[in-house]
């Protein structure tokens, strides 16, 4: 039997639509049964960028290499690449087993066979006692495993997955997740998944590339993108609530928050100048008493219950706002609150290039 | 035992239910009037002296099999055919960027608004030459294609989600079968009620097939019919309201089987 997955390439893709620029030299490549996640804000060209992939749309300039071969002089039968879109896009005058069996009856896959790799995949997605409704008689969860039902049938090498889980309910968008991550497991395929959600893509992806305008700002593993985004847009995208940036100011190895030092650089060697700080919000230390000389003094503004986090929003001395995330309801509005800053789980970001400069220490 | 609440609305309907089917009961009650009953009490809905002799008479005079089976042959001809160009025109429409596609299209539509006295000639000129007179195939040929089709079959597709379209392509299915496979079963509502339409329209068609069928073995119905309404044919009224009944029997058997469609696309595309 054949490998079951491939590689992707991209190299220097260019989309334009009308004479707007959505892709711009975008340089990609995606390893043999890796879990590649694209991520990024409506518009930013991450489905364009999957649609290529998907040979749907045509490169403006740049190439598209399958497993080293170029897609657009490539002979597919079909077999190379499955996708599910976001809205499903079940033929509607078919069946749940008509749905899944079309593509192979097209391409002569023998009757046997197609009946063995349909059964099993109507099995694993548990979908066997809705085989013979149409898509209109579907729930959008089932709607949803018909389509990937649908991708799997082919035992496709790529798996291209646009937004799938938009549009199905909170509750069982987690558990069909799950799903697509044990198909992963299972299949061993290439994957790639677009989505605009960080925590499908922090939970699924094996790699996340995060794109904005066209561009890929940073692609590396989910605990990287989060712990050392390479850029200020990366930092404000991941995580919730969004991450604190605070000006300031270096002196030397003092660094300077409107004026007082909160923390004492070790090991820096960065201009004398201003900076943004960026620190999550589970890494502002609050207390009720002062920790250290550099704790900053600050009042609680508004707390927000989450049950399993408790979110404060802070207000500095001069009106500037933070915000924390805390185990427990240990404070109350109105509070006095010391907040201690750390150099190592805090970030240093230039203003002008917008770039993270990991203190100055570059890796 | 129906408490519903009849309203002015309901009256204004009934009225209009009225105005459409008493010219129906009109026509089947007088076809089975004698002639003397007919003048004398013409406007009675049930006859005095029920009879079968205008059938009879009219099965004597003219080959009513032959009249229906032109009139089915030319009606299907031009239905099928107006329904696949328009459809495949449709497609293409729908499917394909190609340069002046706007502009081709609005060639297309704007025949719509040429009068069918503006290219009668022509066309008679054309189909002269080609042999085709006293036949039926003369009379559909040039009717074939119709922009109106297209220009619905065109409205409907759009609302076919392009991702169905990408599906299918993503799973190399070849576009003659993406057609005929996913695009056409979808438009079934609006193929069956945009067909009934062009069929019946066919079906009583009178101008065109007069210049074309001058034999009268090569005549259509409404052609028969002029026949018993004209001063050549006489005024025998119950005769003529009789060849009527004949003739609106299989519109109307239409119409009752492909109600809901016809409904249904009215109301929606049938897509959802």
């Amino acid at each position: 039997m054949s490998k079951s997955n491939a590689t992707i390439e991209l190299k220097k893709i260019s989309k334009e639509f009308k004479k707007n620029t959505i892709i711009d030299g975008l340089d990609l490549s995606v390893k043999a049964g890796e879990f590649l996640v694209l991520l990024g804000p409506s518009g930013c060209g991450k489905s364009t960028t999957l649609r290529m992939i998907a040979g749907l749309e045509e490169p403006t300039s740049g190439a598209v290499m399958i497993d080293d071969e170029n897609l657009q002089e490539m002979k597919d039968d079909g077999h190379t690449i499955a996708m599910v879109f976001q809205d499903y896009a079940l033929y509607p005058n078919m069946t749940v087993y008509q749905n899944l069996e079309y593509a192979l009856k097209v391409h002569k896959v023998p009757a046997e066979e197609r009946k063995n790799r349909i059964e099993n995949v109507l099995q694993t997605l548990n979908l066997v006692k809705y085989k013979d409704r149409l898509p209109s008689q579907l729930s959008g969860g089932q709607k949803q495993r018909v389509a990937v039902g649908r991708g799997m049938v082919k035992k496709s090498k790529i798996f291209l997955l646009d937004e799938p889980l938009s549009n199905i309910d909170v509750q069982l968008r987690e558990k069909a997740r799950d799903e697509i991550q044990k198909l992963h497991v299972m299949n061993q395929q290439t994957i790639v998944y677009v989505t605009h959600d960080q925590l499908e893509a922090m939970a699924l992806g094996d790699r996340i590339a995060v794109m904005n305008q066209g561009i890929i700002q940073m692609i590396d593993i989910p605990e990287n993108i989060y712990n050392k985004p390479t850029n200020l847009f990366v930092a404000k995208f991941i995580g919730t609530p969004q991450i604190n940036l605070i000006e300031v100011e270096l002196q030397g190895n003092q660094l300077k928050l409107a004026g007082k030092t909160v923390i004492e650089t070790m090991d820096v060697h960065l201009q004398s100048q201003s900076y943004y700080l960026g620190v999550r919000p589970e890494n502002l230390h609050c207390s009720k008493t002062r920790v250290s000389d550099l704790s900053l003094e600050v009042v609680v503004e508004d707390i927000v219950d989450y049950g399993r986090f408790v979110q404060l929003l802070l207000v500095m001395e001069d009106g500037r706002h933070l915000k924390a995330i805390v185990n427990e309801l240990a404070f109350e509005t109105g509070d006095k609150v010391f907040v201690t800053l750390q150099q190592e789980t805090s970030l240093l970001f230039d203003p002008t290039t917008e770039k993270n400069l990991y203190w100055g220490n570059y890796e | 035992m129906l408490k519903r609440k009849i309203n002015l609305w309901h009256i204004l309907l009934l009225l209009v239910i009225l105005g459409a089917i008493l010219p129906i009961l009109f026509m089947i009650s007088n076809s089975f009037k004698t002639l003397r009953d007919s003048y004398g009490t013409m406007l009675n809905l049930i006859p005095l002296h029920p009879t079968l002799e205008n059938y009879q008479l009219l099965n004597q005079q003219v080959n009513l099999l032959g009249l229906t089976w032109n009139t089915f042959l030319m009606a299907t001809m031009v239905t099928v055919g107006k329904l696949l160009t328009g459809l495949l025109t449709a497609y293409a429409f729908r499917s394909y960027q190609f340069k002046g596609k706007m502009l081709i299209y609005l060639i297309f539509v704007s025949t719509i608004f040429v009068p069918f006295t503006i290219v009668m000639i022509p066309n008679y000129l054309v189909i002269a030459k080609l042999n085709l007179l006293n036949n039926i195939i003369g009379v559909a040929l040039p009717q074939l294609c119709d922009a109106t089709g297209i220009m619905i079959f065109l409205k409907t597709m759009e609302k076919i989600p392009n991702s169905l379209i990408d599906a299918a392509k993503i799973d190399n299915i070849p576009n003659r079968r993406i057609f005929f496979n996913i695009v056409v079963p979808i438009l079934k509502p609006s193929i069956v009620s945009v067909g009934a339409i062009f069929f019946i329209n066919s079906w009583n068609e009178y101008v065109w097939p007069t210049l074309i069928l001058k034999d009268k073995a090569s005549f259509t119905l409404p052609l028969a019919l002029q026949n018993y309404i004209s001063s050549e044919g006489g005024t025998n009224f119950p005769l003529a309201m009789a060849l009527s009944t004949i003739m609106v029997i299989l519109p109307l058997i239409i119409y009752l089987i492909f109600q809901k469609y016809i409904l249904n696309s009215i109301s929606n595309s049938g897509l959802k």
